[in-house]
């Protein structure tokens, strides 16, 4: 403290302590939301088609084409340790072969001042939707949920599942040609 | 630096820069007092209106204002400047100095030494 030069480093360093002690305590004021809202979800247009995945091993695979309905207001998730969210929409389902599979279909960025209410009609996925092998025709119970990745200031990343799900029941035929 | 110094006149040269132990002592104590102020207010302020930046912005001017008031070597921080131990007998007279008056009363001791 005796010379210019060392105030002015024990004056930075203090101040950085200090930023750092108070990112710390805005995380702490939002360590404890839950980041949950309500989504409703609704398909319009659910057909199966059967044919080979260039993309995998070309085999003749199941392509789901649907078409969505989404609406949600995020809103109140947002507060001031929160930068954007990080939206995708799940299919979830069984198959015989497969326990446990997921697909995302859609996603989007919501950023901190965009419009958090979001009210989708008719909307086509983003994604294919392919199967791993023939597990979508006539499969009734496909799960569609829409999740979020919570970006913060500070803290941690949490992965929150919106309330709300829309249950697929694809056809037992496979739709042939151009749709 | 250096080049500049004999460059400069005397009036500028002899402007006091130092701080004493106890203005130090104080100018860091202030700049801490002043940083924590702003930091609370901004955090509240910041939890208002559900804007972080609002808080740091709220620090800087703080950081700003401390600065002014102790990386300068204001004249307050000169208020208790060391008081010198009165100059031993063998020393010279001609040694008003305070400093100076020390540095004899080394070398005194350092003659004695080697006798």
């Amino acid at each position: 403290m005796n010379s210019f030069t060392s105030r002015l480093n024990s004056l930075f360093a203090f101040t950085l302590s200090v930023m750092a002690a108070l990112t710390f305590c805005c995380f702490l004021t939002t360590v404890f939301n839950d980041h949950i809202r309500p989504v409703e979800l609704n398909v319009a247009k659910v057909l199966v088609k059967n044919v080979p995945d260039y993309s995998a091993d070309r085999e003749r695979s199941d392509l789901g084409l649907i078409t969505f309905d989404l609406s949600t207001d995020l809103q109140p998730i947002f507060n001031w340790n929160v930068k954007q969210l990080f939206l995708y929409l799940t299919a979830e389902y069984k198959t015989s072969e497969h326990a446990l599979n997921q697909v995302v279909l859609w996603d989007k960025i919501v950023e901190r001042g965009d419009n958090t209410i979001l009210d989708l009609k008719n909307a086509h996925t983003k994604y294919y939707f392919w199967d791993f092998g023939n597990g979508l025709k006539g499969n009734s119970n496909v799960t569609l949920t829409l999740s979020w990745n919570v970006i913060p200031n500070a803290g941690t990343l949490p992965k929150v599942q919106g309330s709300g799900s829309h249950k697929i029941v694809f056809p037992d035929q496979y739709t042939s040609g151009r749709i | 630096m250096e080049y500049i110094l004999p460059f400069l006149p005397e009036k500028i040269k002899n402007l006091p820069i130092h701080m004493d132990f106890d203005g130090q002592k104080r100018a860091e104590r202030y700049f801490q007092i002043i940083i924590i102020l702003f930091a609370v207010v901004g955090f509240v302020w910041g939890y208002i209106t559900q804007q972080f930046s609002q808080t740091l912005y709220i620090l800087f001017a703080g950081v700003t204002v401390s600065a002014l008031l102790t990386l300068i070597p204001w004249s307050i921080y000169r208020r208790k400047p060391l008081q010198w131990q009165a100059v031993l007998d063998q020393a010279s007279k001609g040694a008003s100095q305070q400093g100076s008056a020390n540095m004899t009363q080394l070398k005194t001791k350092k003659k004695k030494l080697k006798d």
